[in-house]
């Protein structure tokens, strides 16, 4: 096992607060806690360290000249901390353990579970551990053992039989009990008093934009998410889990006819909707905005896709990619109908 | 009024079994074979007093019904209309490979009925592949009629005095054709949902599956009348809970107000039922998910504890949120699996039910293949042990 170890100033030993501006530095071997960890049977072929504000006012830099060293060893796993609640030290070790995760090289990250390092350690593992560095005997075998893990590459499990924070990455597993028998459980304990989940909640709640203030001078775009494609569907459109967003020329068009559009959504019932597919888009109604000068002009194009089975990162991406396309070609508002 | 259940061996099932309009193959246990486009898949019985084992009259759930152990019928059909409206899913179950821990049929003797496509429409063909399935998986239990059973279980529900009352509400989708669950032949929709039922009727063929949605979220036939759900609740009744009762509802009602309504009426089938506590499962995914979610506050509003069952549809490598839909109230989940997670691919010797997936790959050499098309993967009645949690 090869490790390189991340600790900041105070802990490379370089000093306090008066050091704290020290740039990335290469040590050899293992230094201060770094010596407990090779006690748990670690191997730690270097040490980077870090001033903790120069990490913070000059991250680019830092993340360069740490990976300068990261590519030069090649290690098997990235140990960074433990930071316990310090705040800065957090951010370094979070921020690094997760740029090196995202480049391939086992990271693993200790620190207290409300630091608010823990969210910016993306793929990378994160050990929990006390508020202060009284935690650290408690600490370091539970971080050389996930390290050790990661090194040799062994297969994880959960975040409770590893000692992780949970990185929010659902992954399945076989429970061993049904479903069933875990609802009545759950079920059972929240009669007692003592409510359990499995999934949290909450969702991504989008705050509605401010008002358009000049309307009537605005060029609108009709965008839907209804599945809304001309008749045969001539580019395959698919009805759920749709990998992409169409754009379809109006060519002037007064209204949708049925005879020429159509759903293609496999999560409603489209019947009603195809008798009509200006209930998908309305582009009838637009036009009389449009006619009466309420709305400044109709865009040339209506934009669609399924938003059917779609996962939110996945829709977020088709949002972005068609706001684009409206910014650059000036529009102003869009109606965006859904299902 | 008790209902027995007696079980027979599965060397009870015939040799030589032939279904009009559609080859039949027999696959034993641990053979390394791949079915496609899955329709259904039903347990064999068969009910000695000649009533219908999927009854479209009657009450189910009583007297007594002959079973054959570790025997499922599965129906595919690919349908042959250019048009798949609402038939967009692969549907797969594999009975070897990694795939094969996904569904509960590998150990089981599968009689697998692939129906051929002819020039009727989709709606014509489902509707015939559906009867011939159920009847042909009553016809395979006749043997029994003859036989001694291994094992007969009793299912009634004595009084018990002190113990939470506890209700399951089942989701039932119904979101037009070839995506209907039928209560005793009639589409959920016009079926008089939400309605309180005995628990037995469920697990003796009074719901069956016309629903072609996302395969792992699907409640294929078997799933009712083993529900593993009601199958708890009984076991557990006078132990650590007094089993109030089975209330079904449809999922996938078509408007705001309707969603509305209907959650607040299953509600008030629960009370009426004088549940403290309610398990609410989920029918396919999206949609179905909103009513589940708007059930779960009514139940709560009225005073109802409720703890919801249901799959999550999210990319593996984000850690955005997860759920379609979601209420405060919805504060104790079962989540039965994340469907866009990949299975490890393998090679079947074998493959019935149609070579081709719909997405055009062969079926012997997919590749990885994203939970959500194995059928009942991540059923949403809490039927199997998938489970996803936060990693």
């Amino acid at each position: 096992m090869k490790a390189v170890h991340y600790v900041n100033q105070f802990f490379a030993g370089l000093g306090g607060e008066d050091k704290a501006e020290t740039p990335p530095t290469r040590l050899d071997g293992a230094v201060g806690p770094g010596r407990g960890l090779v006690a748990e049977g670690v191997e730690i072929v270097a040490t980077l360290a870090c001033g903790d504000d120069y990490f913070a006012e000059n991250e680019e830099d830092a993340l360069a000249a740490l990976f300068g060293h990261l590519d030069e060893i090649a290690p098997d796993v990235l140990i960074a901390g433990p930071a316990f609640g310090s705040g800065r030290y957090g951010y370094a070790c979070g921020t690094l353990a997760a740029a090196a995760a995202d480049r391939g090289i086992p990271a693993v990250a200790a620190m207290h579970p409300e630091n608010p390092g823990v969210d910016t350690a993306g793929k990378a593992y994160v050990i929990p551990t006390a508020v202060n560095v009284a935690g650290m005997r408690d600490a370091l075998p539970r971080l050389a053992r996930l390290a050790a893990a990661l090194a040799e590459g062994r297969e994880l499990a959960g975040p409770d039989e590893e000692g992780y924070l949970p990185r929010g990455f659902r992954r399945n597993y076989f429970a061993g009990r049904t479903g069933a028998e875990r609802a009545i459980d759950l079920l059972l304990g929240k009669l007692g008093g003592e409510t359990r989940t499995e999934v949290g909640g909450g969702l991504d709640r989008v705050d509605p934009p401010a008002a358009v203030p000049e309307l009537s001078a605005t060029l609108v775009a009709l965008v839907t998410e209804a599945g809304c494609v001309p008749q045969g569907n001539p580019d395959r459109l698919p009805s759920v889990r749709a990998q992409g967003w169409l754009r379809y020329d109006l060519n002037g068009e007064q209204t949708l006819a049925p005879a020429r559009y159509k759903s293609v959504h496999g999560g409603f019932d489209v019947t009603l909707a195809n008798e009509d597919p200006n209930r998908l888009v309305p582009l009838d109604t637009a036009r009389e905005l449009e006619r009466e000068g309420r709305i400044g002009r109709l865009h040339e194009a209506f934009y669609t896709t399924t938003g059917n089975g779609t996962p939110v990162v996945t829709a977020t991406r088709f949002g972005r990619e068609i706001a684009g396309e409206l910014r650059e070609a000036g529009v102003g508002a869009v109606l965006l109908s859904g299902t | 009024m008790a209902w027995e259940l007696a079980s027979f061996s599965a060397d009870l099932l015939p040799d030589d079994i032939g279904v009009e309009g559609a080859e039949v193959e027999i696959v034993r246990p641990g053979e390394p074979v791949r079915v496609t486009h899955v329709l259904d898949a039903v347990e064999p019985r068969i009910r000695p007093d000649g009533r219908a084992a999927f009854p479209t009259e009657g009450k189910a759930g009583e007297g007594r019904t002959h079973r054959l152990d570790r025997v499922v019928v599965l129906s595919c059909l690919d349908f042959p209309a250019e048009e798949r409206p609402l038939h967009e899913q692969e549907s797969i179950v594999d009975l070897a490979g990694p795939g094969a821990a996904y569904a509960p049929f590998a150990e089981e003797t599968c009689v697998v009925v692939t129906f051929r496509p002819d020039e009727r429409g989709n709606e014509q063909l489902e509707a015939f592949a559906r009867m011939k399935t159920l009847h042909t998986a009553q016809s395979l239990a006749l043997a029994t009629l003859d036989a001694e059973p291994s094992d007969v279980e009793t299912f009634d529900l004595p009084p018990v005095k002190g113990k939470p009352r506890i209700a399951a509400l089942i989701q039932l989708s119904d979101l037009g054709p070839l995506y209907y669950q039928f209560v005793y032949g009639q589409p959920a929709g016009q079926a008089g949902l939400p309605r309180a039922i005995d628990p037995a009727e469920l697990l003796d063929g009074a719901v069956t599956s016309g629903e072609y949605h996302w395969a792992a979220m699907r409640n294929p036939t078997i799933f009712f009348q083993r529900n593993a759900l009601v199958r708890s609740l009984y076991r557990e009744h006078g132990a650590r809970l007094d089993f109030a009762g089975l209330v079904l509802m449809r999922g996938y009602e078509q408007s705001a107000d309707d969603k509305q309504r209907a959650a607040e009426a299953a509600a008030m089938r629960a009370q009426e039922l004088g549940a403290d506590g309610v398990i609410i499962t989920t029918d396919a995914g999206g949609n179905s998910h909103t009513d589940v979610m708007l059930t779960c506050r009514a139940c709560e509003q009225a005073g109802i504890r409720a703890t919801v069952v249901l799959a999550e549809e999210t990319d593996p490598e984000s850690t955005r949120p997860i759920l379609t839909d979601w209420v405060p109230e919805a504060d104790s989940i079962v989540s039965t699996g994340n469907v866009e997670e990949l299975v490890e691919e393998w090679t079947p010797e074998r493959v019935l039910g149609g070579d081709t997936l719909l997405d055009g790959t062969p079926a012997a050499a997919a590749g990885p293949i994203p939970v959500r098309n194995y059928l009942g993967a991540a059923n949403q009645m809490g039927q199997l042990s998938l489970g996803a949690r936060s990693e």
